[in-house]
């Protein structure tokens, strides 16, 4: 498609081609019953063919019916160029140095504002324009690794993600951030902490719920929040995001227990079977527990292998055979199911879970009720999976399993070694128990009652 | 509102006044915009939560900062939401996307498009539109143009050209500033809103209102929200010498003319003071662009509030405007001096209460002669120049010269361009600078909303009669004032006074009167007139129409209504004890009363019915019509008479 006449088909597009107008182009219709001058836009993909998108002088956008058009004459031209102004980041010996990471995402992502396009960026100087504030807590370098939105995030980017922060962990940096794309972003953090052995320093994700483009965007005060925790001494794989709606503090999340639990809101991450590490506002971090892995020397190193063919299965009422079968015909190595309740699926697909053990597939077990452990020696069905070979995986999120199966199985081929693994406590994924209000714990009210 | 300051007669023509009007109108949807939830403000009920947020001044498409956001940025104002669970969802909280556009709002708002002859806009793109002012959690405002290119008619028949009409979403509502912090209210943000801005094609003051009116009367004629504060009218006032300012928060039409009037006065003002600068041969590059830190010098003064400030941490900072004498003292308007107005903006945006100058009585900060000299030497402050002051922490005191400074500086410009608040004694003060044109962008979370042919010529069907046409027609078919019908429009009982007359056709003018008079009296009284539905009134003249009660009831049926909401028109007509009474049990008390009283008949022959009339609606005041009791007294007193000759 022409960028010249971008969006544009049907009928919008042959008024313009035939009168020779181009986007951008400064323009005057004459319709039936009125007149318009305006800037022609961009169309939307997908929007009705039938009508030319303008920018009135007023500065609203309206469409305009091609059959109501009597005449449209070009008489110039105003092309938008948006850019964010970069001034230089400024550096100071006494901070610390660290390193951001760009992937995407609605936290790299700003508004064309004449089209209303998304258009990704990230270098310093234009964060630091954006967010002056980072420059009074770090020396900051960005590097853009990818430009994608989290969704279409692969295992490949991980292994790369890793190999990089791998780099910037033994080159001295304090600490890292990554901006990422909230919809897998615990999926990264999961394979990030699996794949980052001896991790010497702070390795935090961040993203936004909100671009930045808004006056009300969580954007600026994440990305404050990111940098004060990856100047700390945490040197895990951590998301910090905003814990409540208001624009306050942020909550310290484990890279291996955490969720992604409403579609929209700011506080959208919690941490699940347990609370969180900790929280940072105002500029200073406040842990809830010592039971973290702390900052050192060490060489931090990377196992990024990664099993490609793991599925991630619903457990739910009317299953059949011929899905696991799918996956048995199609060489997968590995499946995680996100079982009922304790850990369970119907028994109409025994039959072929049997066979997929008995192909070599490996089966771990997790429930989708999230929150809770799985329990297969209660009810009749677990036992008889277990029985199967069924693995149990206690208190996993299925989206954690799934990233761990799969990097269990990037590590050996060995039934041994995969279960010597797998229930193995890598990346504090596994918890010794559940505290009681781990599953309704309410952050500001604790914070309230001080019982934090 | 009053116009005491000596206005002169302003020739209109020559200052070439051009005014345009702004109105924003609720419209009377079950539920909001963009969300389904309840259009209905909550008043002082006590909010269920409450979320505290952040505004950042966000890049223009140019790539640079909006001044007007940076301005409010700079305020570094907190903001705290108020919600209700009930009536606020995640959509107002800017934490969920907005569903699709109201329908409802939609056709009425192409209602009155239609019925301002506009051009109606087939496909509409939503825009945001920014505000950093807190009062919309998102910091934009969603809006559509829905119509462009119509016009209203006055009176004498000039038509004043509708530049667009857009449906939008309202904002929520300022509760309080507390601690820096603003508080607003949710359940009013996402209510439907239409904008109609007129061009500038008015030219007087009285135009200014007439044309208001006419559109206030066109919008309310309509299916909009008929309460106070449902329309709100913002007026731009230019003068060819002067600057476009737009005054907001015009709550009365009355103000406008007022308003108006004192603006050309503000500008006039301001553009002499230019002058003034010419003719003293001033330049703008001689302003100072630091102030001095007085601080020291003046730990020690007499003046208790500034030995005090200082020793609290605060700073005073003194700065001298060369060859400025007695400008800082200019009246402008009546009470607001060239002082004011820098004073005005500082306080808006540092916070500080205000501003000291050489201009005013200084012995009220109680700063000696020998304080004034010590402040004259150190700022070098000659005989014709005048000095400024400020005391207050670091920051604010910072801020507050900027402020100061770049005011004094654009001095030599004339007005600058600002969006003013509308002041009750009919002044303004500073809102916030002039919104550049580049506030809008497109709204990426929604998609094209479509307004269809064959939708708008079924609503073309639905339109009611032109206000004025309707105001004509019913003056003279119930011989009444057009007054009359006109505050029935505005007190949006046109509808209801349509239904009662269908019900009681005999009396017009009692419905005028109890809608009208009776309602504005009990309201003056203190009662809460809320608590009197539709239903109620209709309950009323359904009990009048019955013979039931009487009109003499009415008043106390509302009264009393209005003090117990909880009981119904019935109930408190047994409460009262009101019933009617028959004529022939009339006829039988109003002859008990005569026989009683043969002697004063005897004695004043028909001049008795005076007294007599005032013992008989003693006891049957409120249960019958007075005229039929004067008329049984009358035959009474005649009979009586005859009898005894």
């Amino acid at each position: 498609m022409s960028e010249k006449l971008k969006g544009y088909r049907g009928e919008g597009k042959k008024l313009l081609e035939k009168n020779k107008i181009e986007i951008w182009d400064i323009v005057q219709i004459k319709t039936e019953k009125t007149q318009y001058e305006g800037i022609i836009l961009p169309r939307i993909e997908h929007s009705a063919p039938n009508f030319i998108n303008i920018k009135l002088e007023n500065n609203y956008n309206i469409g305009i019916k091609v059959s109501e058009i009597l005449e449209i004459k070009g008489i110039g031209k105003r092309e938008a160029s948006y850019k964010i102004p970069e001034k230089k980041f400024p550096k100071n010996k006494d901070l610390p140095n660290l390193k951001l990471f760009g992937t995407g995402g609605t936290i790299a992502s700003r508004l064309d504002y004449t089209t209303g396009a998304v258009i990704p960026s990230f270098t310093p100087g234009e964060l630091f324009s954006a967010v002056p504030e980072l420059a009074e807590i770090c020396n900051l370098e960005c590097e853009i690794v990818f430009e994608i939105l989290s969704e279409n995030m692969e295992p490949d980017n991980w292994q790369q993600l890793a190999e990089k922060v791998k780099d910037a962990a033994n080159s001295g940096i304090d600490g890292i951030i990554i901006g990422h794309g909230t919809d897998t972003m615990s999926y990264t953090s999961a394979a990030l902490s699996f794949m980052l052995k001896d991790l010497s320093i702070p390795v935090v994700l961040v993203g936004s719920q909100r671009s930045s483009d808004r006056p009300s965007s969580d954007a600026a005060l994440n990305l404050i929040n990111a940098a004060v925790v990856a100047s700390s001494d945490i040197a895990e794989v951590i998301v910090s995001m905003l814990g409540s709606s208001s624009h306050d503090y942020g909550l310290i999340h484990r890279g291996t227990l955490l969720r992604k639990m409403h579609s929209s809101v700011r506080n959208t991450f919690r941490t699940i079977n347990s609370i969180p590490l900790g929280l940072v506002q105002n500029r200073k971090i406040k842990m809830f527990t010592n039971d973290y892995r702390k900052k050192s020397k060490i060489k931090t190193q990377t196992l990024t292998n990664f099993e490609k063919k793991i599925a991630l299965v619903y457990s739910y009422p009317g299953n059949d055979n011929e899905l696991i079968n799918f996956y048995i015909d199609n060489g997968y190595k590995g499946i995680v199911f996100a079982g009922t309740g304790l850990g369970h699926v119907s028994k109409t697909i025994y039959k072929s879970i049997k066979s997929a053990i008995q192909e070599g597939i490996t089966i771990l077990m997790t429930t989708q009720t999230l929150h809770g452990f799985v329990g297969m020696n209660v009810y009749s069905t677990g036992r008889e999976l277990l029985n199967m070979g069924v693995i149990p995986g206690r208190n996993l999120l299925p989206e954690v399993a799934y990233v761990k199966l799969g990097w269990v199985l990037g590590q050996t081929s060995e039934p041994d070694e995969i279960m010597k693994l797998l229930s193995q406590n890598i990346a504090g994924e596994f918890l010794e128990r559940e505290i009681p209000i781990a599953f309704n714990y309410n952050i500001d009210e604790l914070l309230k009652s001080k019982k934090l | 509102m009053t116009q005491q300051f000596d206005y002169k007669k302003f020739d209109y023509e020559k200052l070439g006044l051009r005014c345009g009007l702004e109105i924003h109108q609720q419209l009377d949807t079950e539920t909001k915009l963009f969300c389904r939830c309840p259009a209905n403000l909550q008043g002082t009920r006590e909010p269920d939560f409450t979320i505290n947020r952040k505004m950042r001044p966000v890049l223009g498409e140019m790539g640079t900062y909006d001044q007007a956001m940076l301005t409010e940025y700079e305020k570094g104002m907190g903001i705290t939401y108020e919600g209700y669970n009930d009536v606020v969802c995640t959509y107002e909280l800017d934490d969920t996307p907005p569903f699709s556009c109201n329908n409802e709002a939609r056709t009425v708002a192409l209602q009155i498009a239609m019925l301002l002859n506009a051009n109606i806009i087939e496909e509409m793109h939503v825009c945001r539109k920014n505000y950093l002012d807190g009062s919309v959690p998102s910091g934009f405002q969603r809006t559509m143009i829905l119509g462009t290119d119509g016009y209203v008619t006055l009176e004498s028949g000039k038509k004043i050209r509708i530049d667009i009409l857009s449906l939008e979403e309202e904002a929520a509502r300022k509760i309080k500033t507390e601690n820096r912090t603003n508080f607003f209210r949710l359940d009013r943000l996402g209510i439907p809103l239409v904008e109609v801005t007129t061009k500038p094609d008015i030219n007087t003051p009285d135009e200014c209102r007439e044309c208001a009116e006419r559109i206030g009367l066109l919008l309310w004629s309509t299916n909009v929200k008929k309460v106070l504060g449902s329309i709100r009218q913002d007026v731009n006032v230019s003068i060819k010498a002067g600057t476009r300012i737009e005054i907001k928060g015009v709550q009365k039409l009355g103000w406008i003319p007022i308003l108006i009037n004192h603006e050309i006065s503000r500008q006039l003002g301001l553009l002499k003071i230019k002058e003034e600068l010419e003719k003293r041969n001033l330049n703008e590059k001689d302003i100072p662009n630091k102030p001095i830190d007085l601080s020291d010098s003046f730990a020690k003064t007499k003046s208790s509030f500034i030995a005090k400030g200082i020793k609290s941490g605060k700073k005073l900072y003194g700065i001298n405007f060369k060859g400025f004498k007695d400008l800082f003292g200019k009246e402008l308007m009546e009470d607001y001096r060239f002082g004011t107005e820098v004073s005005n903006k500082v306080k808006l945006i540092s916070g500080l209460k205000g501003i000291i100058h050489l201009d005013e009585d200084l012995n009220k900060y109680n700063l000696t002669n020998e304080d004034v000299k010590k402040i004259k030497e150190k700022l070098e402050t000659k005989e014709n120049d005048c000095f400024v002051l400020v005391l207050g922490f670091k920051k604010e005191v910072n801020k507050a010269m900027d402020v100061i400074i770049n005011r004094v500086k654009f001095a030599f410009k004339g007005v600058p361009p600002e969006t003013r608040r509308a002041l009750e004694n009919g002044n303004t003060e500073f809102l916030r600078e002039l919104h550049g044109g580049a506030r809008l962008y497109p709204d990426t979370d929604s998609e094209a909303i479509f307004n269809s042919e064959e939708e708008v010529n079924d609503i073309r069907k639905t339109l009611p009669e032109y206000p004025w046409v309707t105001i004509k027609l019913y003056s003279k078919k119930y011989k009444t004032e057009g007054r009359i019908i006109k505050d029935l429009i505005f007190t949006g009982k046109l509808k209801l006074f349509n239904n009662l007359i269908e019900l009681y056709p005999d009396n017009p003018s009692l419905i005028f009167t109890t809608l009208l008079e009776t309602t504005t009296a009990l309201r003056r009284e203190g009662k809460d007139i809320k608590n009197i539905t539709d239903d109620d009134f209709f309950e009323i003249f359904t009990l009048l129409n019955k013979k039931e009660i009487s009109k003499e009831a009415i008043e106390e049926l509302m009264s009393l209504k209005a003090d117990s909401p909880g009981l119904s028109i019935d109930q408190i007509k047994k409460k009262l004890k009101i019933e009617s009474i028959s004529t022939d049990n009339l006829k039988k008390l109003v002859n008990e009363i005569v026989k009683n009283n043969l002697n004063l008949i005897k004695e004043k022959e028909m001049r008795a019915k005076g007294p007599l009339m005032g013992e008989v609606m003693k006891k049957v005041r409120g249960k019958i019509d007075g005229a039929l009791v004067s008329k049984e007294l009358e035959n009474s007193i005649k009979e009586t008479l005859k009898e005894m000759k």
